[in-house]
């Protein structure tokens, strides 16, 4: 028990914005049993304080960066750029459902902390060093979004999607931890900078037990990002979770999620990259393909979005495989575009849906464009960016994810992936029509004016999916640096 | 900010000041679209300057600021003789286009105008963008527009022909794009003449196989913008429900996106796989144009006729495209140009018909040169100029096409004349069949004359289809000096061309060639 | 010397009338377009004069060229917008405009009734700038824009009743033919342009007289024959000439003007202007020959048995141009230009007396329902008999001297094209007097009430009678000798009888039967059923025409390449794409059961897959 066991204020500065959001959500949790009703519309506002304040921690925190606690954590460029990411869609989430919240007659506070406790896992699963952390950050972030996924007790269908989330998540999580378990045992370490220099090292294990053990872990990851063939429960839970844990889901977990699977697979198996290399490679394409034809046949918008969140997800997969450091900041750029991205698609969805989620299916947004044309404008902006047009950061999110693949010599991988951006085309293109081009039916007569954090979570999302398309530099250049090498 | 700039900014300034027009003042928001189009137009003109007395090499006007740092991409934009008259047809029929949706477009107004606007922006951007990232940008942002002009505005199938129309293009992009990265990744620039230069120079060489693919990958999604037989199909669809005035832009100005993209592009940057396709493409462009004129001669609709009749017109310009001669290319440019003023007019004037009896097909019309004399002598005379009556612009590109066509190869020659005769056929029996004969009530009813409005929206392009028809010269040099350049970088390596002996070669040497 | 002028009178002309015509009175529009060409015709005469053609001797032997601007600019092709006078252009700026004034003039009277009256003289005018663009182009595609501009012309006047089907039809009929044969002018242009690096008469010709007499590549034969497409198309030859019978459904002074006098001999001209290049290529001047016997022979045939006096007129239209093409092809291109120049006038005159019998008996063209009007419109009747005599070539008319010079030069060429044009003489002779004795002769078999046209029209006809009986006085073939060497022979008078012989026997044969004993003609046809309906059903060529040409091109494009190629293969490809995706996703769907235990059993095998796969195979891409 040296005495560096104890961390020191550089260290604990370096975990600020966790202690911050850790703090945050328990007073929200405490708040909400002791205050009135009257004035639990402070619970809003405190959460977002506490996102704001976490965010700044977190920008702050890569002027020193280091290991923190005995190099469980690291903060380094990678780790900050993923925790900006996620704390700043954990703001928009809570922006996102307010609204959603007074609607449905919902007590906020509990949700505003597990949206908080959610954002803290992630935190820690994008600065994890070691896979420990990695499981308790999954598990954490984990755990609050499969009860956000049930929020409205009872309303079965949020029943449904949580039951299936959470034992098909448990399901995944006990391969990660069986994999961790292999990986311990062959190099005797759970540290990934130590289980790297083991397995370069000459008293390499056989390749056979490193590569079970690495593939039991893509289980895990590719649960949380929902690749072929383990995508098969997001449709159903997106869809039957709250419009707006639906829009948190798809962007706040994955993103995390990436985070680690990069680290992992980049850092600690690196060097065995010939082995997953191909199959992932697989997994892309598979991931792509299954995600886009889905999508072409569903009438419901949000497992539309679904389908097309998996998507997505093949496309990172392809910058995963091409496994280079411009590899590396393709993904984390698309991920911060698709985040922005898709949290806006699900938050206008979430403004329509009305009460109950009435209006969820594509039909219902027939002539909106014409009630709301502002809403309309933006929902087109970002199936644009989905459908990746210039000047939207979905458009340079492909081009980068792409650009890394040909530089890796992945022709065909970009190609198919190419054609497959054509094909997803089509069904973003139908929402497009029936907005525009449909004449507004009974859906969109009653169509309440859109509320101020509504417009914050949504005109918020829009500027930023524009800004990524006119001068992605800004935050390229950063994931660049960033990207772990 | 030089003056090119300020053109391409304009409109989408113009497209922003749209989005602060109060939506419930139709005629307020008409004349500020015309307003803003015609200011385009008038600054675009200071663009002929240089032009107009001597013939300037390399790039006028040009600019090249960073856009984004890594990978370097810059707003770099140019004219040169190729794209100026081009630039200068966008902004010509952008008002014109304004003109006929005065009246035609009566509900959503504002968002039509803006998306108008907008669409001027990326054409003149595709034009003079020299830059290939940001040349794709400007390609994928005119789409969108014209995607919700056909989509809104359009007739009953709108809809699906706008995503028809959207899809084709998509799926031609994306390959482009994957080329135009690769490029990158090889020569380390996405600027055009940094990698030309570099091809040129052979510093970036490509193997026979490489070449091809990156050919390949940007003729598809240029041939079927163009569109090339058998990529043609969305055309007919697009135009029949657009607007009239989307089919005016669709016809006279996006596809010339192809045919551009296919001198600026495919030619200079690819010339050996330029050269080894030749044969097919060629192949292509002769069925192109005599399958598209057997097609429109049988069309019972006015709109799908002229669609058809463009498939045969572009069908030419692919031809002298890759005839690589001197009259070839020339006839080539002159004829996108030709194309974009009559056919756009032949456009405009569907349209009026349309505005008057509701109908496009030819068999609701008949004896309509009784009520309408004025309407149906203009349409003559645009029929004439495009089934290439001497004297009328037509004439000249197809000439030129041919001419040079018949250096390369005499038999193409042979079998793409005989799209004059066709061409004669369909729009002289069209004509027949709408306005001569005795008018019907309804026709002698509805068809009322042109009004004035309708006279100031077609005069200019009658004018320039007698003036681009006699006074060619006041047009061509700029052009034929920027394509001898093209031709010129187009040289294959290491091949003898026989056929490259052109007219001014003496009688002896011809003879001992044969 | 402003050669400009000469077309760009009646193009004021054109302009005036056509922009503002409807707005003006008659007068204005007679006076606009009448004088505009009178201008140009004066205009033609003070060139001519200042260029000293009428003092005789050797002027103008070589071109007087004018240029004005650049045209087409392309590499090192250069076409300039060029006129050029020689002694060629010098007879048919004459003819042209001279004959072209007379039979404004005589519009003037005829169309007074009609509707459109600013119309029609506009589109003439307008014919009579491109027709003179035509003769003064100095490069071949200035003579190709008249060329096509005078088909413009002819197409706006067969149609310019456009109330009427056959009329409209008529003049698509005359466009699209003509068509065919601008498609051979235009490759034979393109030939020009590759193997001489230019298109102007002069660089082209001059390289022509530079060559080896002897020499004649394949190159030369190939544009003197798709030359001669062109001309076949333009001047009504086998197997184009369906056009012209129909084009008589326009106005008769159009018929006149442009259907017999000037626009169907511009091909004679261009054949004449190209003779440098035919004269390479005897192969192809024995083509123009035999096509230009075959074309006289026939249609004469055809003439025998039409009961419309302007489709007797138009058929032997057609076969008098066979006979010029006979001379130019048997290398007397002077002699088919003098032709072409009497033609011009008693052709003119035809159809003018035609026009008139017509007027008098208001639309009536039938000569069945003619006869015995001598009396009524004796005018008339005098300056057709002239016309007749001429076109029969009886001495000391204008045809017998023309027609003459073209059979003896056949006659040296080869002595059967010598008997088949005497027999076609005959035959001429005969139905020319057919018509006419059908029509003045016997007694009146119509209804209406005959009168005689007033001095506007029957003046420029007994001037055109006055041209037909002592045009072959003027000697063209003399003149044109700097250009076109004269045949040389000339001699056996006997071909001179026999030729006359034929043309009077010809007259006496109608006159039999027609005048003496009208009996004999039907009784004639009877005997000859099957020969006389074949020709009277001229041959069946434009039924025969339709069925293997028009129908199928236009069934096959619509059945086979639009609902079949465009609409069936390429559209059901794509959008079969689209359905096909849609599949898939369909299969997609299936896996979503919603029970969490197969979810479940899914990751179980994915999970076997990803061990397999990372763990044991290590994969492959």
């Amino acid at each position: 028990m040296g005495d560096n066991f104890f961390p020191t204020g550089a260290e604990y500065f370096r975990i600020l914005p966790e202690m911050i959001l850790t703090v945050a959500g328990t007073l929200i949790m405490f708040f909400e049993a002791v205050l009135p009703e009257s004035g639990k519309r402070i619970l809003g506002p405190l959460s977002v304080a506490g996102l704001a304040a976490a965010l700044c921690a977190a920008l702050a925190a890569n002027n020193n960066p280091g290991p923190a606690f005995q190099n469980m954590l690291v903060i380094d460029g990678f780790a900050t750029f993923f925790r900006v990411l996620v704390i700043a869609v954990g703001l928009l989430a809570v922006f996102g459902s307010t609204e959603y919240l007074r609607r449905e007659q919902s007590t906020g506070g509990e949700f505003y902390a597990l949206i908080l406790f959610s954002v803290v896992g992630q935190c820690v699963m994008s600065t994890a060093n070691e896979l420990i952390m990695i499981f308790i950050g999954l598990e954490i972030s984990s755990i609050a979004t499969y009860i956000l996924a049930g929020y409205l007790r009872d309303d079965p269908r949020n029943n449904e999607s949580a039951l299936k989330y959470f034992l098909l998540g448990s399901f995944a999580t006990a391969f990660l931890l069986y994999g961790i378990a292999w990986i311990y045992g062959i190099t005797g370490s759970t540290n990934l900078v130590e289980i790297r220099r083991v397995l370069i090292s000459a008293a390499a294990p056989p390749l056979v037990l490193t590569g079970t053990s690495a593939a039991l872990m893509f289980v895990g990851f590719g649960f949380k990002i929902s690749v072929a063939p383990f995508q098969i429960w997001a449709p159903d839970v997106y869809q039957g979770a709250p419009a707006p844990v639906a829009a948190f889901l798809s962007v706040g977990p994955k993103a995390a999620a990436f985070a680690i699977l990069l680290r992992v697979f980049t850092t600690a198996f690196g060097s065995i990259a010939v082995r997953w290399e191909p199959f992932v490679w697989g997994c892309a394409l598979a991931t792509m393909i299954v995600g886009n034809f889905a999508a072409l046949q569903q009438s419901n918008i949000k497992r539309m979005l679904a389908y097309s969140s998996i998507a997505h997800a093949g496309y990172v997969l392809v910058a995963v495989t091409a496994h280079s450091d411009v590899g590396g900041a393709a993904a984390m750029f698309y991920l911060a575009a698709y985040a922005f991205t898709n949290f806006g698609a699900f938050a206008v969805v979430t403004y329509f849906s009305r009460k109950g989620e009435k209006y969820v299916s594509i039909d219902d947004f027939a002539g909106l464009a014409q009630r709301q044309p502002a809403m309309a404008a933006m929902l087109a902006i970002f199936l644009m960016s989905l459908i990746g047009v210039p000047l939207t950061g979905g458009f340079f999110g492909k081009f980068y994810i792409f650009k890394a693949a040909l530089d890796a010599d992945l022709v065909w991988l970009t190609v198919l992936g190419l054609l497959n951006s054509a094909v997803a085309a089509f069904y973003y293109l139908r929402i497009l029509v029936v907005m525009y081009m449909n004449e507004p039916g009974a859906s969109v007569a009653d169509l309440p004016p859109v509320d101020g954090a509504m417009k914050i979570a949504v005109y918020g999302s829009a500027v930023a999916t524009l800004v990524l398309g006119i001068f992605p530099s800004l935050v390229l250049d950063f994931a660049t640096k960033a990207a772990l090498k | 900010m030089t003056l090119l700039d300020i053109v391409i900014l304009l409109p989408l300034a113009g497209f922003f000041v749209f989005l602060a027009v109060p939506r419930n003042n139709p005629q307020m928001t008409r004349w500020a679209a015309l307003l803003i189009s015609v200011a385009v137009f008038v600054v675009s003109l200071g663009l002929v300057g240089p032009y107009w007395f001597a013939n300037p090499a390399g790039y006028t006007f040009s600019t090249n600021v960073p856009w984004i740092g890594s990978p370097p991409i810059r707003y770099h934009v140019g004219l040169d003789g190729l794209s100026l008259w081009l630039v200068l047809l966008t902004t010509l029929l952008t008002p014109i286009a304004v003109l006929v949706s005065w009246k035609h477009i009566d509900h959503r107004v504002k968002e039509f105008f803006a998306f108008l606007i907008l669409l001027e922006f990326g054409l003149i951007g595709v034009f003079v963008a020299l830059d290939l990232f940001l040349f794709y940008v400007f390609w994928e942002v005119s789409l969108v527009p014209m995607y919700f002009l056909v989509g809104i505005w359009g007739h009953e199938r709108r809809i699906y022909a706008a995503v028809k129309f959207f899809l084709y293009t998509m799926a031609g992009s994306v390959l482009m794009l994957a080329a135009i990265i690769y490029l990158y990744n090889k020569s380390g620039s996405f600027d055009y003449l940094e990698i030309l230069s570099q091809i040129q120079t052979g510093r970036l060489a490509f193997d026979g196989q490489q070449q091809s693919l990156l050919f390949l990958a940007f003729f598809f999604s240029f041939a079927i913008k163009v569109p090339l037989f058998p990529l043609h199909t969305w055309l007919p669809d697009a135009h029949v429900e657009a607007p009239t005035a989307g089919s005016v832009m669709l016809a006279s100005v996006m596809l010339k996106m192809g045919t551009y993209g296919l001198v600026r592009y495919c030619l200079p940057l690819f010339p050996n796989a330029a050269h080894n396709s030749a044969p097919w493409i060629a192949a292509l462009a002769i069925i192109g144009i005599i399958y598209g004129a057997l097609v429109a001669m049988v069309q019972p609709n006015l709109k799908k006729l002229v669609a058809y009749s463009s498939v045969t017109h572009l069908g030419f310009v692919v031809l002298g495209i890759f005839s690589f001669t001197q009259q070839g290319l020339d006839g080539a440019v002159y004829q996108m140009l030709n194309h974009g003023v009559s056919t756009g007019a032949l456009f405009m004037l569907v349209g009026y018909l349309y505005e008057r009896r509701h109908s496009l097909e030819i068999a609701a019309y008949g004896g309509v040169a009784t009520p309408a004399p004025n309407l149906s002598a203009v349409f003559m005379f645009t029929t004439l100029a495009s089934i290439g009556l001497p004297m009328l612009n037509n004439f000249i590109g197809e000439y030129l096409v041919l001419q040079g066509t018949a250096q390369a190869n005499f038999t193409w020659t042979t079998f793409a004349a005989t799209g004059v005769i066709l061409s004669a056929c369909y729009m002289l029996w069209m004509y027949q069949r709408v306005f001569f004969g005795k008018a019907s009530g309804s026709v002698s009813h509805h068809l009322t004359d042109l009004t004035a409005r309708e006279w100031v929206a077609i005069l200019p392009l009658l004018t320039l289809m007698l003036w681009m028809g006699t006074f060619t010269q006041s047009f061509m040099p700029p052009i034929s000096a920027q394509n001898a350049r093209i031709l010129d970088q187009t040289k294959q390596l290491g091949v003898e061309r026989v056929h490259k002996q052109g007219p001014g070669v003496p009688l002896a040497e011809a003879r001992r060639g044969r | 010397m402003q050669l400009w002028l000469i077309p760009v009178f009646p193009f004021v002309g054109f302009a005036l009338n056509g922009l503002f015509g409807r707005k003006l009175p008659k007068r204005a529009i007679d006076v606009i377009a009448v004088g505009s060409v009178l201008l140009s015709f004066l205009w033609v005469l003070k060139t001519l004069n200042a260029l000293g053609v009428f003092a005789g001797g050797n002027a103008l032997e070589t071109a007087y060229v004018e240029h004005y601007f650049t045209w087409i600019q392309s590499g090192t092709l250069n076409v300039s917008i060029d006129l050029s006078v020689d002694r060629l252009t010098a007879v048919m700026l004459m003819v042209v405009t001279g004959v072209g004034f007379l039979i404004h003039v005589y519009s003037v009277g005829y169309m007074a009734h009609e509707g459109g009256y600013y119309r029609f003289f506009s589109y003439l005018n307008l014919f009579m700038f491109f027709m003179l663009v035509l003769v003064l182009g100095a490069n071949f595609l200035l003579l190709f824009v008249g060329w096509e501009g005078v088909g413009l012309c002819s197409y706006l006047l067969i149609g310019f009743y456009f109330l009427e089907k056959f009329a409209t039809d008529a003049g698509n009929k005359a466009f699209i033919v003509n068509r065919i044969g601008d498609f051979g002018f235009s490759l034979a242009i393109f030939l020009v342009g590759i193997h001489f690096g230019s298109l102007d008469f002069g660089r082209v010709f001059g390289q022509i007289r530079d060559m080896p007499v002897e020499a004649s590549p394949g190159w030369i034969t190939a544009i003197s024959l798709l030359l001669l497409v062109g001309a076949i198309g333009k001047s009504a030859q086998i197997p184009l000439y369906v056009w012209l019978p129909d084009a008589m459904a326009g106005p008769t002074p159009v018929s006149a003007l442009i259907h017999a006098a000037t626009m169907v001999t511009a091909g004679v001209y261009m054949v004449a202007r190209s003779s440098q290049i035919y004269l390479h290529s005897t192969f192809a001047l024995d083509i123009v020959a035999i096509v230009g016997l075959t074309t006289a022979f026939f249609a004469a045939t055809i003439g025998l048995a039409q009961n419309d006096i302007k489709k007797v007129f138009a058929y032997s239209t057609v076969s008098q141009l066979g006979y010029m093409f006979v001379g130019l092809g048997t290398g007397a291109f002077s002699a088919g230009i003098f032709h072409l120049m009497t033609h011009a006038f008693f052709k003119a005159l035809l159809f003018l007396g035609a026009g008139s019998v017509i007027h008098a008996l208001s639309g009536e063209q039938d000569l069945r329902h003619m006869g015995g009007l001598r009396k009524q419109i004796p005018i008339t009747f005098w300056t057709l008999m002239c016309a007749g005599v001429a076109i029969a070539g009886v001495p000391p008319f204008s045809g017998f001297h023309s027609k003459d010079e073209i059979l003896a030069a056949a006659y040296h060429h080869a002595p059967w094209m010598y008997w088949v044009g005497v027999l076609t003489a005959f035959m001429t002779a005969f139905y020319v007097f057919r018509a006419l004795f059908l029509c003045f002769f016997g007694e009146y078999r119509g209804e209406h009430h005959p009168h005689e046209s007033p001095v506007v029209m029957w003046g420029p006809l007994a001037v055109l009678a006055a041209l037909s009986l002592a045009g072959g006085y003027i000697n063209v073939p003399r003149f044109l000798e700097p250009m076109f060497p004269l045949a040389e022979g000339g001699g056996d008078q006997w071909l001179v009888y026999v030729s006359v012989a034929a043309g009077l026997g010809g007259i006496a044969l109608a006159y039999l039967f027609y005048v003496a004993s009208p009996k004999l003609a039907d009784s004639f046809a009877n005997a000859f059923h099957a020969l006389y309906s074949l020709i009277y059903n001229k041959y069946f060529v434009d039924e025969l025409y339709d069925a293997t040409v028009v129908r199928p091109v236009v069934d096959g494009s619509r059945t086979l390449l639009w609902r079949g190629v465009d609409v069936g293969v390429i559209d059901g490809a794509v959008n079969g794409i689209g359905h096909r995706a849609r599949g898939i996703g369909g299969v997609l769907r299936l896996a979503q059961s919603g029970y969490i235990r197969n979810y479940a059993a899914w990751m179980v095998a994915g999970a076997i897959l990803v061990i397999a796969m990372i763990g044991l195979a290590g994969g492959a891409r």
